[in-house]
């Protein structure tokens, strides 16, 4: 009886990387997607315990979901005087006609893999680098590599804006400085180099995240293959790319996926340095929506784009959930 | 010293000003003053170090008090909420058996990843019907979207490592389930409680799309949203007094990062975390 249980509850353990496919055939295949194992008789259905999570979460979200497809049917403007009226699809098709529905999902979709890329490698290196030091004294430096994830998204954004000022802002004044550049650049009012500079921003708030989560996947290398490897003279790039990289391939991914469902969510850092200008160069869909929603009180057209948005983003909850069962 | 290790160093020291000098660059210019921090050329340090920012935002035509007052207390007010609830269910979901546990697992992490903004115009219809709109109660219930389902998902992977023998001796006594959770399980998952709970708190301190949407009093308003909120008024040239607004909306935040920073990395290799 114990021993049933306890595989029960491990059901989410998994093995090291590499026996992924070994250690999936010896577990319990509850959450392994559709092969479900027939239910035993007398399991019950429901467990009472779920029941005050389950309730919230029909409320809070199951509940908005189902009431933005219907607002998505509407002409709802909360601004005007006349009750919503079903409209069919028009707010679908006037989605595919507007221009700026289109570039904010190009923003969103560069602003998003441009900055996860960019925080994946850079977190990747650092993770790495540190790794090579056994010193106590790094305790001190990883916590202080990690300082940028416990600056608020607000704060991080008003805080590159400064920086990035044009007249007094400390980048420009280095980048005078250093000779680099003759006149300052205005970097958050360019149309050209707004977005890359919020990446910037974006960027810095994420690579703690991947440092963190490398880390401990280096940390979790079992030390025969270390050894092993070192015997085999494994050394410098060798013992990095053959030994070391498959053991985070698995990790990076994971993260990876998180953190692009989390990017597509981003709303703080772009609206406090740009609130999506000059014209519409930062605004990615998260922007817009908002824009829609709280500045014209389009609630019908918002709810439209919120719906096609929905369905984009479950790709890629759905792709994550996939990575996460075959691990 | 090898070359490579003097490069190694190099980069590590090149990391630490990435990382550091940013918020260096906040607490040196919340020292400086009104004048100093909108200077041209700006200086490397405040050269007439002054305090008038911090009593600025004490004593100013602001309620920087209440902002932080008010998401002190709605964020500390979701984390609990959300790990009290979220307990029972990752506990069931740990560790009973029941035909749906697998569709309730999957729902609540589905739900973790729905874009914020599909939610925000039904949730504002929402809360304006339930009377909730511009109240720290409704901001709750907006946080709770987000922070709920990760909650069960962290919370469960605790509870997955406690051994199960543990609550063996309880089971044969007759205790119900409910008691064998807060007396047995909970005293030994008490750093998850935290991290958890600390996490949450985080997520809700970093949200500025649901009160800038749900709060219209500016009284009402928490720290995030009156920061940009306010900056078009008072602070539009005072960066001075941003930074010191700044730096007192990091703290909290640091204090919690800081506090739970290594119990986390457990949290992020379990796999379903969703932070950051």
């Amino acid at each position: 009886m114990p021993e049933r249980r306890r595989a029960a509850g491990s059901w989410q353990k998994r093995g090291p990387p590499s026996g992924g496919r070994a250690a999936a055939r010896g577990r319990s295949p509850a959450f392994e997607g559709k092969r479900r194992v027939a239910p035993k008789p007398g399991e019950p259905f429901l467990d009472w315990m779920v029941l005050p999570t389950v309730g919230v979460l029909a409320v809070v979200v199951g509940y908005p979901v189902v009431y933005a497809l219907v607002l998505s049917g509407q002409h709802f403007n909360f601004l005007e005087p006349d009750p919503p009226r079903f409209v069919g699809a028009a707010n679908y098709v006037q989605l595919l006609t507007d221009p700026i529905f289109w570039q904010a999902l190009a923003n969103t979709a560069i602003y998003t893999f441009g900055s996860v890329a960019v925080a994946a490698l850079l977190g990747l290196a650092l993770a790495l680098l540190v790794d090579n030091y056994a010193s106590p004294r790094m305790r001190v430096v990883r916590a202080l590599l990690l300082t940028p994830w416990a600056v608020p998204f607000v704060v991080t954004a008003f805080l590159f804006r400064y920086m990035y000022l044009q007249n007094g802002g400390v980048i420009n004044a280095l980048l005078l400085d250093a000779g680099i550049i003759r006149a300052p650049i205005a970097w958050l009012n360019n149309a050209a180099i707004a977005l890359p500079a919020v990446m910037v921003a974006n960027v810095w708030a994420m690579t703690p995240f991947f440092f963190l989560l490398l880390s401990a996947a280096l940390a979790g290398i079992p030390n025969e293959v270390l050894e092993s490897a070192r015997v085999d003279r494994a050394r410098g790039w060798s013992m990095v790319w053959h030994v070391k990289l498959p053991f985070l391939r698995n990790g990076l991914l994971v993260g990876s996926l998180l953190v692009v469902i989390n990017n597509f969510n981003d709303f703080g850092k772009i609206w406090a340095t740009t609130q999506g200008g000059p014209g519409y160069a930062t605004t990615t869909l998260v922007v817009y929506v908002y824009r829609l929603a709280f500045e014209n009180f389009d609630f019908g057209y918002a709810s439209a784009m919120g719906a096609v948005w929905f369905v984009l983003l479950m790709g890629f909850a759905l792709a994550y959930l996939r990575t996460l069962q075959t691990r | 010293m090898k070359p490579a290790r003097i490069v190694q160093a190099i980069a590590l020291a090149l990391a630490l000003a990435w990382s550091l000098a940013p918020v260096y660059w906040m607490l040196a210019t919340s020292f400086k003053s009104e004048l100093e921090a909108a200077q041209l050329d700006p200086t490397w340090w405040p050269h007439a170090a002054t305090l008038d920012n911090y009593r600025g935002l004490a004593g100013g035509t602001l309620p920087f008090v209440t902002f932080f007052a008010n998401t002190v207390i709605t964020c500390l007010a979701t984390a609990v909420v959300a790990v009290v609830i979220a307990l029972p269910a990752a506990y069931a979901l740990s560790r009973a058996r029941f035909r749906l546990r697998g569709s309730v697992a999957y729902g609540i992490l589905v739900s973790r990843m729905l874009p914020l903004v599909v939610l925000l115009a039904p949730l504002y219809l929402l809360l304006l019907h339930a009377h909730l709109l511009d109240s720290i109660l409704g901001l709750v219930v907006g946080f709770a979207t987000f922070g709920l389902p990760f909650a069960v998902w962290m919370l469960k992977t605790f509870i997955d490592a406690v051994p199960i023998e543990i609550e063996e001796s309880a089971r044969v006594d007759g205790y119900p389930r409910w008691q064998i959770l807060l007396r047995i399980v909970v005293p030994l998952i008490v750093p998850g409680l935290l991290t958890t709970g600390a996490f949450v708190f985080m997520e809700a301190w970093n949200n500025l799309i649901f009160p800038l949407s749900f709060i219209t009093t500016l009284d009402k308003q928490t720290l995030a949203a009156a920061l940009v909120v306010t900056f078009t008024g008072q602070f539009k040239t005072d960066w001075g007094g941003m930074m010191a607004a700044a730096t007192l909306t990091t703290l909290p935040l640091m204090f919690a990062f800081f506090a739970v920073q290594r119990s986390m990395a457990r949290g992020l290799t379990s796999g379903a975390i969703a932070g950051a």
